[in-house]
């Protein structure tokens, strides 16, 4: 099991506490939430993570905003991005795959999918 | 000569007639506004009730959600301890305890069975508590509909200069939500969105 620090970031706390309890199960206990893409830049100014799971709507700040400012930075442009969203349209993935998401899973989902994308993602950026 | 003068009083007579006709219709048409204006002025100010109302379904709906979520990490918590007690009590008994007591080695791995059956119930209920998230997005869509309503019976106050001062006390918070958002349980929508991921992976890599 890869060593990772999460960063969860979903405006609704539910969803949060449901993603925090899914990762702990799984085996990573190292989860910091965020509640929008504001909050989210802010902490990893401050903290290193290297998983990033990610919601879409989100008020001050939405992730796919979220995620195009983080590709735009040097220090973060490599950190893995999960996006986890009720947005299932065709035209939606290919603009948060164009924005620079890793991986994409649509809500609700189980938490094999979560397992399985995470060891994906990790694979796909040598991290497994 | 009097023929014409006969002709142009006829004239002045019809569109007397006429002007007087135009004032009571306009009389009738703002009599008619008058009394749409108290159900349009009515249903604009229950919209910010309605949005009220469907606010505290949100909220009230994810502190049940919350307190579910409570139980839930209770139950998990509660079950991983029983797992950590037969594990030391695996680790003190002697080694030929389970192999002289046979009865007792059932009685243990059943407890073992009915407490991972447990945690995984405990987690599909978590899994389910999904729905809140979505209802909640749902709700908002609502809501914002409720509001172009308000704005647009706004507009109509405005255009048959009727009081619109009457303003909305419920101050507009942001709004963040996906229009389409379902509860499907349906593993077929990851499916078809893994396809296009991998399509697009292709895609890319080929280019």
């Amino acid at each position: 099991m890869a060593s990772l620090k999460i960063l969860a970031v979903d405006d609704s706390p539910t969803m949060r506490r449901i993603i925090v309890n899914t990762l702990k199960r799984a085996g990573y206990d190292d989860v910091t939430e965020a509640s929008d893409g504001k909050d989210a830049l802010a902490k990893m100014k401050v903290e290193q993570f290297n998983f990033v799971i990610t919601d879409w709507n989100m008020p001050e700040m939405d992730g796919l905003t979220f995620v195009s400012q983080v590709r735009s930075l040097d220090e973060f442009k490599d950190v893995p991005i999960l996006m986890v969203t009720t947005r299932s349209v065709k035209d939606d993935i290919i603009e948060a795959m164009k924005a620079g998401v890793n991986n994409y899973i649509v809500k609700p989902f189980t938490p094999e999918t979560l397992g399985e994308k995470i060891g994906q993602v990790l694979k796909s950026v040598g991290r497994s | 000569m009097m023929d014409k003068s006969i002709r142009v009083e006829n004239s002045t007579k019809n569109i007397h007639a006429e002007l007087r006709h135009l004032a009571d219709s306009i009389s009738q048409i703002i009599k008619g506004i008058r009394v749409a204006q108290e159900p349009i002025a009515d249903s604009r100010n229950k919209v910010p009730q309605a949005t009220e109302q469907l606010e505290r379904v949100t909220q009230q709906t994810a502190m049940a959600t919350h307190r579910v979520l409570d139980m839930v990490e209770a139950i998990t918590g509660r079950d991983g301890e029983i797992e950590t007690q037969m594990k030391e009590l695996r680790r003190v008994l002697p080694s030929t305890y389970f192999r002289n007591n046979s009865r007792v080695k059932r009685i243990v791995e059943r407890i073992g069975v009915n407490v991972s059956a447990n945690q995984n119930d405990a987690y599909a209920i978590m899994d389910a508590l999904q729905f809140q998230d979505i209802t909640s997005q749902q709700v908002d869509h609502a809501i914002s509909l409720l509001e172009q309503v308000e704005n647009r019976l706004k507009d109509v106050m405005v255009g048959l200069q009727l009081d619109v001062s009457a303003e909305s006390d419920v101050k507009r918070k942001e709004r963040a939500y996906d229009p389409n958002a379902h509860f499907s349980s349906n593993s077929n929508e990851q499916s078809e969105v893994d396809k296009l991921l991998h399509n697009l992976t292709k895609e890319k890599q080929n280019n």
